[in-house]
């Protein structure tokens, strides 16, 4: 290292003394970080505002100018758009309600010392580490009905006819929504398996005690406990799938028929296809603050402790 | 739990490996189709009659795909590199010192973390737009940093926390600056997870397909996920191809992860990450 030299330790030097004033050194070390923070997050949510509020047509003239709340009014009188709105809950509650139901029994199955459920909650995470664009190809590879073996299966049960699931509004609806929640469930496993992990030996011993049978010990230990956990990560996971595009738009395109097109398409759709940014960040408006007030009421959920 | 039988023990385990099995298998489905000859696949059979790397020798034949790939290594490298640079400084910062605005820059830079790419895709694409970035690896660098950027400064802030504050004071009063024993003391300590950290940043970039499609329309200048899509080709289209070239934009990805799980797992947990 070239400045550890002799004059370093000079003895004229009674405190270390560096370029930078000592106060000011956190603030030169976090802000490269805060001002990608700043860049990404901060400028464009305050841009997309301003946006929402400019008269921008593409086709008609190159630059905005300010249309005040045009886009909102027009936003509000949006029938196939509201519609999206719908489809978006039903996909975001349908993603988190398959995420708990497979998470949970796994989570339970999981929590135990054996080496086979350690290598097994390793294991799990490949479908939450695999990208989109890979699971998204290779369901539909799965559901092709020309190869693939889960069409034939669904086939043989009688949910899909002879073309695939995915050209039917309901079923393609559906099968996504359940991949959606099939590819969440890992992260879900991993955080009630912590928070099961956490939960100390003598709450379950005090309950054998008190002639508790194992459905009982797991309402009034089990349950409780891991709550909170559930409610925080359910509702992380229920923001992601709020905001979901990619799957939807690998596997679908928003198709057959609009049935799978949620606001992420919709609003993808407005800005690419239809070339009306502004009213796009009205949308992406719209979406933040249903959002926040749908956030809201799940964190009311919570158990105080 | 205590007192269980070993049977017990054993038919769970063997519930475990089912269960698996069945989340696994439409992941191990692309990886077997893309080894599998192709008459194979369209046959329809269940089991591969004959292993074959045909499919990857014919993606890595097409100069798109080639392109994609190092347009790939390129952006997930610089982001690797870049956020790893950001991240630590403030991390440092954040663990080490008190000062006016740090809980605000915390939670500043853990929201960016929260925020999904979607709410700020629309503008973010007309500011790129505007400053003439369209069709470059530089707005797709840049966006690529909001990835993984939040959850490397909250795990290695926590690495951070744990090295006890005495082993830099010491090198301060051997007259190391303070950025000296930063380098000299904290990073080779906690080298692993500034690895694990930017394996992450890659990762999390080389799979990223929404702001590449949003931002990225030239050939010259595709990714990986944008190369997959390509491989659709109307005419001479393959399934085999596509699930090899599936394959190689999750290999990566998965292996890294099973690598560094035990660095990973925990600000996973601490932060909520967009997948």
């Amino acid at each position: 290292m070239a400045f550890e030299t002799t004059t370093r330790l000079a003895p004229a030097r009674p405190r270390r003394r560096s370029i930078v004033p000592d106060f000011l050194l956190p603030y030169g070390m976090i802000g490269p970080a805060v001002f990608v923070a700043f860049a990404i997050a901060i400028v464009p949510l305050t841009y997309a505002l301003w946006l929402s509020l400019q008269d921008w047509y593409m086709l008609r003239r190159p630059t905005p100018t300010f249309g005040g709340l045009i886009n909102y009014k027009q936003l509000l009188q949006d029938g196939p758009l509201w519609a999206a709105f719908g489809r978006t809950w039903i996909w975001t509650i349908g993603t988190v309600f398959v995420e708990l139901v497979l998470a949970l029994p796994i989570a339970l199955l999981l929590n135990r010392e054996s080496a086979v459920a350690r290598a097994a909650s390793a294991l799990i995470l490949l479908p939450w580490v695999t990208p989109f664009i890979v699971l998204g190809f290779g369901w539909r590879f799965l559901l092709d009905s020309d190869v693939g073996p889960i069409h034939a299966l669904l086939h043989a049960i009688g949910l899909a006819g002879d073309s695939s699931i995915l050209n039917d509004p309901v079923g393609a609806f559906a099968i996504i929504i359940f991949i959606s929640g099939w590819k969440g469930t890992p992260f879900l496993v991993i955080a009630l398996l912590a928070a099961l992990k956490s939960i100390p030996d003598e709450l379950y011993e005090a309950a054998e005690v008190d002639g508790a049978g194992p459905v009982s010990r797991f309402i009034h230990v089990t349950l409780p406990e891991i709550w909170n956990t559930a409610i925080t990560v359910g509702l992380v996971l229920g923001i992601l799938a709020f905001y979901s595009f990619d799957l939807p738009w690998i596997m679908t395109k928003g198709g057959p028929q609009d049935a799978t097109t949620i606001v992420g398409i919709a609003m993808y759709k407005a800005v690419f296809l239809d070339l009306r940014p502004a009213y796009a960040a009205a949308i992406s408006i719209v979406m933040l603050v249903l959002l926040f007030i749908a956030s809201l009421f799940v964190l009311k959920l919570r158990r105080r402790s | 739990m205590r007192h269980r039988s070993a049977v017990r023990e054993v038919s769970l385990d063997l519930v475990t490996i089912a269960v698996l099995f069945l989340l696994l298998v439409p992941i191990l489905w692309v990886f077997v189709a893309s080894v599998r000859p192709e008459t194979d696949i369209t046959g329809g059979g269940l089991l591969p009659t004959r292993f074959t790397f045909d499919h990857y020798a014919a993606i890595l034949a097409k100069k798109p795909f080639l392109i994609a790939l190092k347009n790939s290594l390129i952006v997930g490298i610089t982001v690797a590199i870049i956020t790893t640079a950001l991240a630590m400084p403030a991390a440092y910062a954040l663990s080490r010192f008190t000062f006016h605005g740090r809980n605000f820059f915390a939670l500043l830079i853990l929201g960016t973390q929260m925020l999904p790419s979607l709410a700020v895709l629309v503008p973010l694409v007309v500011i790129v737009r505007q400053i003439g970035l369209t069709n470059t690896l530089t707005a797709l660098i840049f966006t690529h940093l909001a990835l993984g950027m939040p959850i490397a400064v909250w795990m290695l802030k926590g690495y951070i926390d744990a090295i006890p504050k005495e082993l830099e004071e010491a090198a301060l009063i051997d007259g190391c600056s303070r950025l000296g024993a930063l380098w000299r003391i904290v990073v080779p300590l906690i080298r692993p997870a500034i690895i694990a950290v930017g394996t992450f940043a890659f990762v999390l970039s080389w799979g990223e397909y929404l702001m590449a499609l949003a931002l990225i329309s030239k050939s010259d200048v595709k990714t990986l996920p944008l190369a997959l899509q390509g491989l659709f080709d109307p005419y001479s289209f393959s399934w085999g191809q596509v699930m090899a070239g599936g394959t190689i934009i999750a290999m990566p990805a998965i292996l890294l992860f099973l690598i560094f799980r035990r660095q990973l797992v925990g600000g996973l947990l601490a932060g909520g990450v967009k997948g």
